[in-house]
């Protein structure tokens, strides 16, 4: 039986009575870029810590193919990692900087020059190799950070929301230098934030945490167009939330009543749900169109402002129960249509789902 | 690359700031302050500057104008093994002390603030006791019937008592005890400055924790120790009441040299000469620290 590449195991991690992770069991592929997403609080730093042996678990494993971690000391785990914060080290120049884990290494001259140069190219911040730490600007210390950590090959990249603390051009910038640099080094890479477009943006996979669980693993798309919680959907992409009756389930079509006695079929139902139980049907801004389609349900609403974004309007309209309603249509509104004004706007059952309210 | 025109453009904006809050300070805020300075400068004349011209001048003129008290200081064999031990002591101190100040101040630097503020307050009271009465506390335990002697023959670690007292061993510990707090302090303030983030980095860089703490930690913390280190030195250079209560005749320091010249010889010429030069010694030894720590920030930006 082979193992997988990285595997963490029913993880849990307790500081006194606060848990902050609570079971977390996940296998990782060698070459996979895998993002822990979540907002703060949410146990995907406290994990990551527990992988880079800056905290033992309560309980739980966390094993490399095959052998486990927890009883190696951190700076023997040939672990690389990049950190939220800055943490070159102020006293050493840039190629000093990417050399020191080569030379506590104790790897012979020649190499470490070489090793430094390569690391530095990827990097492409060759010309800066005897600046000190304090004369780069942000994005260049973490792509100096990335080279330190990528210099001794090691098996696993870890990164704990290395771009946080930069503006949001060089947030995308450094992006791209990412996607990069993974293609390029094959290298295993965890990532943890909180931003999800940089998640959908960044990985293979994601791991979706909620109160130290994880609430569901997948591709951005699985994330997006098959959320498995109401947590997830609002999470990832735009979502809005309309109250629903659950009328019934029949040869798996589900049936449910709207707050303004409409009755729409056919949404997809996340769970099992009682007759008459109070549901909430999650639709997406841009799953809503214009006009109407075959197979479409349709949602009375009042028009209150149309805006342009430029590829796209964005319309805020209104149900009958006053609650407001996200819409951003792939199909434009005519130009001459006029607002406020009420309308039907339609959207396709299947791109629906409902959860328990 | 246009990363790089971006830093450049930003820090040469920074440049012009600069220059023109310095501007600022030249044409209003210099001369308004000279003014409002005149009196403490008055003081600092008065209690500083023409005491130690005076000193100079003593140490020139009496017995007789020349330079006599300056060549029987330094050509003689006896003044120049006071001038030795002095700075052996000094040295020895300073080096005990930073070895000892070092884990203190690491542990104060990553302890919870509450319990680091209560450490504090212990070794702040621990300045405000009567210099004379921890020193003579230190003679209770090092004297050859004292504490430490007691306790080691009663448990047959040895069968005479040490010589812990009046000797240069027994200067050393008292000395290192008084200086600790100056050496602690300046040096909490460096430590607590270098993000524990850094060492983690250089620990999952592969670095044990003893290479994180050779490579990382102590470079970072020089500007610290130099600092701390200095003004131990300097203190011990001068110092007089623990060199005089625990040390013995054989290893006399500076200070107490200058009191038996003017105390018991009266030989005020000799006794400035000897302070004038303890003072250059220290002015010499402030102004190459300012040139190494200064050098260090311009291009390490620490």
């Amino acid at each position: 039986m082979t193992h997988p590449f990285l595997s963490i195991r029913n993880l849990r991690k307790a500081f006194g009575a606060i848990v902050a992770v609570h079971d977390v069991t996940l296998d990782i592929p060698r070459g996979e870029f895998l993002t822990f997403l979540g907002p703060s609080g949410s146990g995907k730093s406290t994990t990551l810590y527990a992988i880079a042996g800056f905290q033992d678990p309560t309980s739980g494993d966390v094993l490399l193919e095959g052998k486990s971690l927890l009883a190696v000391p951190s700076h023997k785990r040939n672990i690389g990692m990049v950190f939220q914060r800055y943490t070159l080290f102020p006293h050493l120049t840039v190629a000093e900087n990417v050399a020191f884990p080569l030379r506590v290494r104790r790897r012979p001259d020649a190499d470490v020059k070489k090793k430094v140069a390569d690391m530095l190219a990827l990097v492409r911040l060759e010309s800066f190799a005897g600046r000190l730490p304090g004369a780069l600007s942000g994005g260049q210390q973490q792509r100096v950070a990335l080279a330190r950590a990528l210099a001794y090959d090691p098996p696993i990249l870890l990164m704990d929301e290395p771009l946080s603390a930069l503006d949001k051009k060089l947030r995308e910038e450094i992006q791209g230098e990412i996607r990069r640099i993974h293609r390029q080094t094959g290298v295993t890479i965890l990532y943890v934030t909180h931003d999800q477009e940089e998640a959908l943006h960044l990985s293979d996979r994601i791991a979706l945490f909620k109160d130290g669980r994880i609430e569901q693993t997948g591709t951005g798309e699985d994330l997006y167009l098959r959320p498995a919680t109401d947590f997830v959907a609002g999470f990832i992409g735009n979502s809005n939330f309309l109250a629903a009756e659950h009328l019934g389930t029949t040869n798996g079509t589900t049936t449910i009543r709207m707050t303004d006695g409409s009755v729409i079929s056919g949404v997809r139902a996340n769970g099992t749900f009682g007759k008459g139980q109070k549901t909430r049907l999650m639709i997406r801004p841009e799953a809503f169109s214009m006009e109407r389609s075959p197979a479409s349900a349709e949602l009375n609403v009042e028009i209150v402002d149309i805006a342009f974004y430029g590829e796209r309007r964005r319309i805020v309209a209104r149900i009958a129960a006053g609650q407001e309603v996200d819409i951003r249509p792939t199909s434009a509104m005519q130009s001459q249509d006029v607002w406020p004004c009420s309308r039907q706007v339609f959207f396709d059952p299947a791109a629906a789902f409902l959860f328990p309210a | 690359m246009d990363e790089t025109v971006r830093a450049v453009s930003s820090r040469s904006r920074v440049a012009v700031m600069s220059v023109e809050t310095r501007r600022n300070f030249g044409t209003v805020r210099v001369p308004a302050g000279l003014n409002g300075l005149l009196p403490a400068l008055i003081l600092i004349m008065l209690f500083f500057v023409i005491p130690v011209l005076a000193l100079l001048l003593r140490s020139v003129t009496e017995p007789e104008p020349g330079l006599q008290n300056y060549a029987a200081l330094l050509g003689d064999g006896t003044y120049a093994r006071v001038f030795f031990n002095t700075f052996l002591v000094a040295a020895l101190v300073t080096v005990a002390t930073v070895l000892v100040a070092f884990p203190v101040a690491w542990m104060l630097a990553i302890m919870p603030s509450g319990l680091a503020s209560i450490i504090f307050g212990i070794i702040i009271l621990s300045m405000w006791t009567n210099l004379l009465t921890r020193t003579y506390a230190w003679m209770v335990l090092l004297q050859r019937t004292g504490v430490i002697n007691r306790t080691l023959m009663t448990i047959g670690v040895i069968d005479h008592p040490l010589p812990l007292i009046n000797n240069l061993t027994g200067v050393t510990i008292g000395m290192v005890y008084i200086m600790l707090p100056f050496m602690i302090l300046p040096l909490v303030g460096t430590l607590r400055a270098i993000d524990p983030m850094t060492l983690r980095a250089a620990s999952l860089c592969g670095a044990s924790p003893f290479q994180a703490f050779r490579r990382i930690l102590v470079p970072l913390s020089l500007p610290g120790v130099a600092a701390g280190g200095l003004m131990v030195f300097v203190m011990s250079l001068g110092y007089f009441v623990t060199p005089a209560l625990l040390g013995g005749t054989s290893n006399m320091m500076l200070a107490e040299m200058i009191a038996q010249m003017v105390q018991s010889l009266l030989n005020w010429g000799l006794g400035s000469a000897a302070a004038f030069i303890l003072l250059v010694v220290t002015m010499v030894l402030y102004a190459l620290q300012l040139r190494l720590v200064g050098a260090r920030r311009t291009s390490g930006g620490i």
